[in-house]
């Protein structure tokens, strides 16, 4: 008898493996995506899905590899899946403990424009109303720098910000000079209307970026945004090429709002950006808030309009790489960097735990202080139930440990919520408290009737399927997932 | 229009039952009832639904109830490893004091 075992005892063995936790989702026909607790995925067959789970999978077999080596199951031979798991998943949490990061100050809710889809300004002269006190921006700075986060960024927004320049300007100086070890950095969120020399100036001596609007082409962005003259446009455009005259082409960036006007007209607002050599663009629909909701704008379109506008923007932003121009879509690679990499990118809408008040805080111009931007268009609707108290009379600890923060955090937290607890895009998408309540009013919200929760499954399936049948797109994705890159 | 679908209780668990059935809570009302051998789904639909949607409807639910047996297995063999995660929430805040 030979002192070896024969072929047949290697060959074809089914070995002991146990599961890791992971989640699946059917793609469609007979194709399913399972993700991993860090995020990872990878796309099988029903079958193979029903083998894994009932113990039944070949050792031998691709799927048991691919599995094991994205740390779907472990073996004998992969004892340390465990620890490359918890490490991800450690990485990727780690900006919790960090704490607010982004500090937004509404200097003013003053603004000359009259935006149909506007959230929260006020045309008016009343200074005294409606524009941040030199009192408020005090208190409010003290509570930006208690945040443990070694990085600040402080983002003035509006209303139009630059009609309480001053403001701004003794803020900066004020933040600058009691930040101590802090890093901290600036954005002005402005229409640019009011842009000038003496402004810019001040910018470039503080490394102050600046944050426009830009909704496509002059018909589309002066229909959208409204202003005496009509001519946002022109303003927005001359705005742009002087910042960047002044702070270089990388401190200006834009953002749109898709409006009923932008429907069908996705490629000539993408050219538009490409004509100011923007670098990408953020395809982004209205949010159920303010006067979105009172003049109807946000009704104007639901998920799948949305999605199909969307669609065809990434479509076009595909073939404009595969014929060499180098542009992204800023919320596709936002969540590419949440599917291949252990990064955080801290998009509020897309945390679990949600990111209000832990990636950023609202200090309204009349002290009031909100879990996020959405949160102070809610109360601009008469709902207050994300004001976390005011800087006049609240400590850090009131505010930071009120119940109107730290219930909708706790309660909306995607592990403990129907459907998104076993969704297997968890790991990409958002708990969104703040939507949720403005929509169902109740944090959750029912998930097979919420428009966000529609909107986002279908992008993360369109993407993985998009990336699963196109290698060029696959590689195209995994350098959006660079953020840096 | 309604229709019933009855699943065997000693294949599927009542709470797998009403995972799948949360899962269309847009498309159809449901009354569970489980007699120890038999889970009884009356589904209700909207009088606007065509047969159609019906039939894709009741597929549909009938698959989800096939896919929550599966997580049910896996949840049952990975519960272990899953609450690691919320310590380091609130961590380095400061909000937190010593006892």
């Amino acid at each position: 008898m030979s002192n070896f075992q024969t072929i047949e005892f290697y060959k074809n063995k089914k070995k002991e493996y146990s599961l890791l936790p992971f989640r699946f989702e059917c793609l469609g026909e007979n194709n399913y995506v399972v993700t991993n607790l860090a995020g990872e995925h990878l796309i099988i067959t029903r079958d193979a899905l029903e083998n894994l789970v009932r113990h039944k999978l070949n050792s031998s077999s691709a799927d048991y590899v691919n599995l094991r080596a994205k740390h779907f199951l472990t073996d004998d031979k992969t004892q340390i899946a465990k620890e490359l798991l918890s490490i991800k998943l450690r990485t990727k949490y780690s900006v919790l403990s960090e704490f607010t990061g982004l500090h937004i100050f509404v200097v003013s809710l003053r603004c000359e424009h009259s935006c149909p889809y506007c959230q929260v300004s006020r045309q008016s002269d009343d200074k005294v109303k409606f524009d941040m006190s030199t009192e408020v921006a005090d208190r409010s700075i003290d509570l930006a720098l208690r945040s443990p986060s070694k990085n600040i960024k402080i983002e003035f927004q509006g209303g139009e910000p630059l009609l309480n320049f001053q403001l701004i300007k003794y803020i900066v100086l004020a933040s600058k000079t009691r930040g101590g070890d802090k890093n901290i950095s600036f954005v002005i969120a402005t229409n640019l209307a009011l842009i000038n020399e003496e402004i810019l100036i001040f910018c470039k001596e503080h490394k102050i970026l600046i944050s426009t609007s830009l909704d496509g082409p002059k018909e589309i962005h002066n229909t959208n945004r409204p202003r005496p003259k009509g001519n946002s446009y022109e303003k927005a455009v001359e705005g742009i090429q002087l910042a960047r005259e002044y702070l270089g082409i990388d401190s200006v960036s834009a953002l749109m709002t898709t409006t009923q006007n932008s429907l069908g007209h996705v490629k000539e607002i993408i050219d538009e950006y490409l004509k100011y050599s923007f670098l990408g663009i953020f395809l982004r629909p209205l949010s159920p808030y303010g006067f979105a909701l009172k003049t109807k704008t946000y009704a104007a379109y639901n998920a799948d309009v949305w999605h199909e506008f969307y669609m065809e923007g990434l479509e076009y932003i595909i073939d404009l790489n595969r014929k060499g121009i180098k542009f992204r879509e800023y919320y596709t690679s936002t969540i590419l960097t949440k599917m291949f990499t252990s990064q955080e990118v801290g998009y509020v809408d897309l945390m679990s735990p949600s990111g209000i008040g832990i990636a950023a805080v609202v200090y309204n111009y009349d002290g009031s202080v909100y879990a996020s931007d959405e949160s102070r268009m809610l109360a601009e609707m008469g709902d207050n139930s994300f004001e976390l108290g005011n800087v006049l009379i609240n400590s850090y600890e009131d505010i930071f440990l009120n119940p109107k923060l730290l219930d909708p955090i706790e309660e909306s937290f995607a592990f403990s919520v129907p459907m998104c607890n076993e969704c297997a895009f968890e790991a990409y998408c958002g708990a969104d408290p703040v939507f949720h309540h403005g929509v169902f009013k109740d944090f959750i919200g029912r998930k097979p009737d919420s428009e966000f929760c529609k909107r986002n499954m279908k992008i993360f399936k369109y993407l993985i399927k998009r990336m699963e049948h196109d290698p060029y797109v696959k590689k195209l994705f995994m350098s959006w997932a660079q953020p840096n890159a | 229009m309604e229709v019933t679908i009855t699943f065997d209780a000693n294949v599927y668990s009542s709470d797998a039952i009403k995972k799948a059935a949360y899962r269309s809570i847009n498309k159809f009302a449901i009354n569970i009832v489980n007699d120890g051998s038999n889970i009884k789904c009356s589904l209700t639909f909207k009088a606007t639904t065509t047969e159609s949607q019906i039939k894709s409807y009741v597929d549909e639910f009938k698959k989800e109830v096939l896919d929550q047996d599966l997580r049910e297995s896996i949840k049952k063999e990975t519960e272990g490893i899953r609450n690691l995660i919320l310590a380091h929430t609130f961590s380095k805040t400061g909000l937190i004091k010593d006892e």
